[in-house]
């Protein structure tokens, strides 16, 4: 439009050259706008001047051309666009009013407003000014609706900065000095908001932290925002308030201000604290318990050991940790026999079984359980080892003890046995030496030879007790056969009470025990069974039959039963009706104990007055 | 002398070699094979001297001690016990029941002639 003014005007340039020059310098600058960056046109600082040479070149051209009489007032659209930038609607009236009365100063002073025209020029200066109004109330109307839309997101901002839950500062210049704060920050800091604009952030801290402070706010000069773990704030009560802050620099205009957001950490500490004694609680209980603890997951993989695991095996948590339980423990390639991990990775239920570790001749009892997820999945195995060696040495020796009582009550019955024979040898001998009739001797010596024989029956009758006291190791044990031994023994010692025994023996699978345990067990029962019916008649029967995997041994008597008050204490170590002395109170504990220990289980069922019986049931072990 | 005595014991070679050293000695001798045949001898007839086994079918000494104690007839019937059970508590057992003499298996003539000496010392003061 100016170039056109130029080029065709008949005005102040005559020189066409400079014409040209004049155009090509509005086309090039023109150009030099397009490809100006953008974002100086959202800046007003680069936006009015730019506007306001713009609409002086157009003025100059305007001017240059002669043509400001009738062309001047396009200038005002560049007026009502430079206006529209001014949010103000009385600045751009006034501009308006300005420029319309220049507008008719500069037509008078030209003469223009003569009577013959004046009607059209006024007319010009009217609509020029209604024009101006026109615009300036839809940009008035327009931007209202804008700071209407900015007033509801600068709500949506309050809203966000007073209830946040962490305290917000905002800073201002390089002086860091507060120029807003939010509830949060009032709370944790004691201060109102009041007391705290204008004051230095900075003077927030004690004199130990400004150091520090001061090192971080230089970072946030440098590289804009910067986080760090915590500080130590200072309240208005001098108390200290631990603080994770964050700082970032937002830069507004010519002004920079700083976005303080910090978190009492107080309260996160406490928690964090908590969590970490119960987390040491924890971990105290899994690595002070003397036990064996691990959690295997359903590969036998070692997932987590307590620190006895480490010890007992005297390996490390890094040797033990993600290795199969058997490999890292006792270098073997399949998983160890009777490893109640294996059932409970089956069954899903929970297992426990003694297992004997050869070298160092420890037993353990090892018991699993699992872990399920919500769908029954098996997620882990927690393994419980607890080393019984001892209990069992302890408990080897109370067998021993009570084994010891048994001989004493067989040697007294024995001696019974033996003496007799013995008295009968000497008796008969004594007369032989006195006869003098030797052909009577002959039928001394006969009886004398006689009791030598008994003598020989019983000793042989002891051996198989001998064998049974002796400590043996596992083997095949038939039980029809312990029971036969056992009750010899038994009558062997109590002759004198008359006991009809019956025995309804079939023939049943061998079971996996150290046969002596099992005499004893017998040898017990039997006993109680013969005491019981001291002095009646009584009848004693013992049976034996194979059930599916069990074999199953009743011993029976018709004694005088255990009173119902008893029942749940027989078993019971040191539990005793007998006068003292006469009983130990061990002999059912030990039967219950040897019983258990081969998993097997014992009942008893009792009348008073008239009778007893025990069924004892013991696993039939396939693999033994 | 012909004093009587009866030999309760369920072993027959004790009973048989008793009863010769006891003949030999001049003594009557008759025999009980257990408790009760003993008590019915003990009733039936009169002795001088009981020698008695504990350890017996049927009933045994200390029950036959209990009983001719009891018994107006034999109660002051001196009784020699005899047992193979070498146990102290049997002693005393045997003599709060009013044994008046305790052998135990096996023992020699001697000791049994010290019995009998000792038996029938006592016997005419009460």
């Amino acid at each position: 439009m100016t170039s056109y003014l130029i080029l065709l005007g008949k005005g102040r340039v005559i020189d066409p050259h400079l014409s040209h020059l004049l155009i090509i310098g509005y086309i090039l600058s023109n150009l030099l706008l397009t490809f100006l960056p953008k974002t100086w046109f959202s800046n007003p600082k680069l936006f009015y001047p730019l506007v306001v040479m713009d609409t002086g070149i157009v003025s100059f051209g305007m001017y240059l051309s002669e043509k400001v009489t009738t062309d001047f007032y396009l200038v005002f659209f560049l007026i009502i666009i430079f206006a529209s930038i001014s949010r103000n609607f009385k600045l751009l009236m006034t501009i308006g009013a300005i420029t319309a009365l220049l507008y008719g100063i500069l037509l008078y002073s030209w003469g223009l407003l003569g009577p013959e025209n004046i009607s059209s020029y006024i007319l010009r200066i009217i609509f020029i000014f209604i024009m101006t109004a026109f615009y300036g109330y839809i940009v008035q109307t327009f931007t209202k609706e804008k700071m209407k839309q900015l007033a509801i997101s600068e709500d949506k901002y309050q809203g966000l900065f007073e209830n946040a839950n962490d305290g917000i500062l905002i800073l201002r210049d390089s002086k860091f000095l507060i120029a807003d704060v939010n509830k949060e920050v009032e709370w944790l800091t004691g201060y109102k908001k009041e007391e705290l604009l204008q004051k230095g952030f900075i003077h927030l801290f004690s004199l130990l932290e400004k150091e520090k402070v001061l090192s971080y706010f230089q970072e946030v000069l440098q590289k804009g925002e910067a986080r760090t773990d915590s500080y130590s704030l200072l309240k208005k009560d001098g108390m200290p308030l631990e603080v994770d802050l964050s700082i970032k620099r937002i830069d507004l205009g010519d002004e920079s201000f700083y976005q303080v957001i910090f978190r009492d950490l107080t309260e996160h500490r406490k928690l964090e604290k908590k969590i970490g004694e119960s987390k040491m609680n924890l971990e105290a209980i899994f690595d002070g318990m003397r036990d064996q603890l691990s959690i295997q997951a359903p590969d036998y993989r070692i997932l987590r050991v307590n620190r006895a695991v480490v010890e007992n095996y005297h390996t490390t948590y890094k040797e033990v940790i993600g290795r199969k339980c058997y490999e890292a423990y006792y270098r073997k390639s399949v998983p160890c026999e009777r490893c109640p991990v294996a059932v409970t990775m089956e069954t899903k239920q929970p297992a426990s079984s003694i297992m004997k570790i050869s070298e160092g001749d420890t037993t353990f009892r090892v018991f699993s359980y699992p872990i399920l997820d919500e769908k029954a999945g098996l997620v882990s195995i927690i393994e419980y080892v607890h080393d019984i060696t001892e209990e069992q040495r302890l408990q080897e020796q109370l067998i021993q003890s009570e084994k010891l009582a048994g001989i004493g009550i067989l040697a007294s019955g024995v001696s019974h046995e033996i003496n007799n024979p013995l008295s009968g040898i000497i008796g008969m001998a004594e007369i032989a030496l006195e006869e003098e009739d030797a052909s009577k001797n002959k039928s001394y010596l006969m009886d004398i030879l006689k009791c030598a024989q008994r003598i020989s029956e019983i000793v042989k009758g002891l051996r198989s007790y001998s064998r049974a006291a002796k400590k043996e190791e596992l083997s095949l044990v038939d039980l029809n056969e312990v029971l036969e031994d056992a009750l010899k023994m038994v009558q062997l010692g109590s002759k004198t009470i008359p006991v009809e025994v019956i025995k309804k023996f079939q023939p049943i699978e061998k079971i996996e025990a150290n046969r002596g345990e099992m005499q004893q067990v017998f040898t017990n029962l039997i006993t109680n069974a013969f005491q019981a019916m001291n002095g009646r008649r009584g009848m004693l029967i013992i049976s034996t039959q194979s059930l599916k995997d069990l074999v199953e041994v009743k011993v029976s008597d018709n004694g005088m039963g255990i009173p119902p008050k008893y029942l749940n204490k027989i078993f019971d170590a040191f539990f005793t009706t007998k006068n003292p002395g006469e009983g130990t109170g061990l002999g059912l504990n030990i039967v219950y104990r040897i019983v258990t220990k081969y998993e097997g289980t014992i009942d008893v069922e009792s009348k008073e007055g008239i009778g007893t019986t025990f069924t004892l049931k013991f696993p039939i072990r396939r693999d033994g | 002398m012909g004093k009587k005595i009866l030999v309760v014991d369920d072993d027959e070679m004790i009973r048989k070699f008793l009863r010769i050293h006891l003949v030999n000695l001049g003594y009557e001798v008759k025999e009980a094979a257990d408790g009760i045949k003993a008590l019915e001898q003990l009733d039936t007839d009169d002795f001088d001297l009981l020698i008695c086994d504990i350890l017996m079918p049927n009933k045994d000494g200390w029950q036959v001690l209990e009983e001719m104690r009891s018994n107006p007839r034999t109660k002051n019937l001196p009784v020699i016990v005899l047992t193979a059970k070498n146990e102290d508590s049997d002693m005393v057992k045997g003599y709060g029941l009013g044994a008046n003499y305790y052998m135990s298996k096996p023992f020699t003539k001697a000791q049994l002639l010290y019995g009998l000496k000792l038996m029938f010392e006592e016997t005419p003061e009460e």
